[in-house]
């Protein structure tokens, strides 16, 4: 019987990384620990995404600290590449290649014979719906499809790990949902799948965790709602639709969490303010065991803006 | 050793050669490495069309005004027109002009082999030129001095540069290296690819060259002429110029991917060697041996001039060194470009993809 792989051959492993360009930080004191699923690096155009996800691959090297990409360092890129993928942000390709050849070189370098890469090519091109421009010349692409053309060189070699930059940069919208719908199912089938983006709201709906970067460190990583959790300074925001918000909001602030409760617009809910949300919750149980009809209860802040929000403030530029 | 994977670096290595090929002898960029590797060809074509039509010229002039040798060697200083006129007859070509109140005129002959230039000033004959065609001698020795001047140490030279250099740095700047950086191939094994790409490359260009100059020269010779030269030294010559050829591909070659990437801004290393390798004839006999050139020049079947017999100023100037024996020659480029490529390997292993974006 053959032992089980180490844990660590599952995860990416960053140790207390840093890398300066000069006297210029690119990222510092990064320790990370990332499982399978869809990952996302969130942080402002030059907090360091980049630079980071570079580390990851190896196309740059840290100024101190260790990386590993289950189980491989980035230092041996003969073992590295054959696990990880990486759909870079250049907008660059070797010049006077079609979309096919492009991907089909890629895996010629791997070593494998003509049938396979061609065989390997087509699948992960037709994955991308690219096979209809995949014998044009990568130059007369649209931004959408040279994105398109670099996901499915990253895909093709089938990796357990992808880190992709700003992968849904340039599509249109409905590209972009099949996209998002391919991260999932690549997520679904165990792999990693490392996706930076500045914008908040995309990858909050895709995120199985985040990593908030800002001017080069780690602000907060993990699941969103737990990251969200953690803010003690910022109370969790719950908005309750019901049909009488006003009895409610005077029921609600008996309770010492509770710091604001704010009639909605509409006259049909009530937003809560409250430190604790466990014992909040636990309450509104009661209250509703006790007359008032509650139709729905939503977190308002638990989202990957709200954190980010949070925890930079409003000096940096997300959208 | 049994466990390193030669038949998978072979296969990435040919994956290599194969995308590198198109860019190297495609590129519109590299255009001017053609023009530089068939300028000498121009040139002895234009030198061979121009043989052959005087040649034509003069077989014409010498049936048209029949004159033998004898009674043109028979001419001396002092005689006058009419005098030079009753031994050779009517010249093919006559030209009178005044000058400072001197009638001064110009006899043209020829044997069919060499030109006579006759000057006469106030009808007494003054000065005799002769004008031989050159010879597959003197040809030999142009041609040496052309190969060495300017095809080793500029054509080839700057070619090297051009195909080499880009090789790595070429695609820093296009932003497009991290492609090769993505894949699972070790850093040397990518090394030894992208020059092996450009030796096939350079090597194609410059020995095809090459042998159209070797063509070109002797293009006008006589079949009987060119047959006793190729059967005598001419095989020989021509493959050594060959070989010398791909030699000099292979020693710039690993010195320009190396600089490359061991330099941001290749043009220094590149200036640098130029100079070094231009003042190797000026160099101590020591230092010689510490070039490319040097060792190129050892193989070439025939020393370009100012050889081992200089003198006046030149001998001031010149230094020189015992040749290195052929097989030490070729021993001694391989060594110097292994030592340059695994310094290049070594530099490739820590090259980082910094485009400068984040």
């Amino acid at each position: 019987m053959t032992a089980p792989p180490p844990i660590e051959h599952s995860l990416i492993l960053l140790e207390n990384v840093s890398r300066f360009y000069g006297e210029v930080l690119g990222v510092n004191r990064v320790t990370l620990s990332i499982p399978p699923g869809i990952t996302s690096i969130v942080g402002p155009n030059g907090s360091g995404k980049t630079t980071l996800m570079n580390l990851m691959s190896g196309l740059v090297r840290p100024t101190r600290g260790t990386i590993k990409i289950a189980g491989v360092t980035p230092q041996e890129p003969e073992k590295l590449f054959r696990i990880l993928g990486y759909s870079t942000q250049f907008d660059s390709f070797p010049k006077g290649l079609t979309g096919f050849q492009f991907v089909y070189l890629f895996l010629r370098l791997f070593g494998w014979d003509h049938e396979k890469c061609e065989k390997m090519a087509w699948k992960s091109i037709e994955r991308v719906n690219m096979v209809e421009a995949a014998n044009r010349k990568v130059a007369g692409y649209s931004k959408g499809m040279r994105q398109r053309i670099k996901l499915a060189q990253s895909i093709a070699h089938d990796p357990r790990v992808l880190i992709l930059d700003e992968p849904l940069n340039g599509l249109d919208p409905l590209v972009r949902a099949e996209t998002i719908a391919l991260f999932r199912e690549l997520a679904a089938e165990g792999r990693h799948v490392i996706v930076s983006s500045h914008i908040l709201h995309e990858v909050d709906k895709i995120s199985d965790q985040v990593i908030l970067l800002s001017n080069g460190y780690v602000v907060a990583e993990g699941k969103i709602q737990g990251v969200r959790s953690e803010i003690s300074e910022h109370p969790m925001q719950v908005l309750i639709r019901c049909d009488r918000p006003g009895e409610l909001a005077s029921k609600v602030f008996e309770q010492d969490h509770v710091v604001e409760a704010r009639i909605h617009a509409d006259g049909g809910g009530l937003l809560i303010k409250t430190r604790d949300a466990g014992r909040f919750y636990r309450m509104l149980n009661h209250i509703a065991l006790n007359g008032i009809s509650i139709e729905s209860i939503s977190p308002a802040d638990d989202n990957v803006n709200s954190v980010y929000e949070y925890l930079i403030g409003g000096e940096e530029s997300t959208r | 050793m049994n466990d390193l994977p030669i038949g998978l670096w072979w296969a990435q290595i040919r994956a290599v050669v194969r995308l590198e090929m198109k860019k190297t002898f495609f590129a519109r960029r590299g255009l001017w490495i053609y023009l530089l590797a068939l300028a000498p060809v121009l040139l002895y074509l234009g030198h061979s069309f121009n043989e052959m039509r005087l040649r034509e010229y003069n077989t014409e002039m010498a049936a048209a005004h029949a004159v033998s040798t004898e009674a043109l060697r028979s001419i001396r200083p002092g005689m006058s027109t009419s005098e030079v006129e009753a031994k050779a007859g009517t010249p093919y070509t006559k030209f009178t002009f005044r000058r400072r109140d001197h009638e001064r005129t110009t006899y043209g002959y020829t044997d069919g082999e060499t030109n006579y230039i006759f000057s006469f000033v106030d009808d007494e004959l003054e000065g005799i030129s002769e004008r031989t065609r050159p010879g597959l001698a003197q040809d030999s020795l142009i041609f040496a001095t052309v190969f060495q001047f300017f095809y080793l140490r500029l054509a080839i030279f700057f070619g090297c540069v051009g195909v080499f250099m880009n090789l790595f740095r070429g695609e820093l700047i296009d932003k497009s290296l991290h492609f090769y950086l993505l894949a699972p191939i070790r850093r040397e094994v990518l090394v030894a690819g992208k020059y092996l790409a450009g030796l096939i490359a350079t090597v194609v260009i410059f020995t095809t060259s090459t042998a159209l100059q070797l063509w070109a020269a002797t293009l006008y010779l006589d079949k009987r002429v060119l047959n006793d030269y190729l059967h005598g030294a001419g095989w020989g010559h021509a493959a050594a110029y060959l070989g010398v050829t791909a030699l000099a591909c292979l020693g710039y070659g690993g010195v320009f991917l190396a600089a490359g990437l061991l330099f941001k801004n290749p043009m220094i290393p590149a200036a640098t060697v130029l100079l070094w390798e231009s003042a190797n004839i000026f160099l101590p006999a020591a230092l010689k041996k510490i070039s490319v050139i040097f060792y190129l020049q050892s193989l070439c079947p025939v020393v370009a001039p100012p050889g081992g017999d200089v003198s006046g100023i030149w001998a001031l100037l010149v230094s020189s060194a015992e040749p290195t024996p052929a097989a030490i020659a070729i021993a001694g480029l391989f060594a110097v470009t292994a030592l340059v490529l695994v310094a290049a390997s070594l530099r490739a292993r820590k090259l980082e993809i910094n485009y400068g974006t984040d």
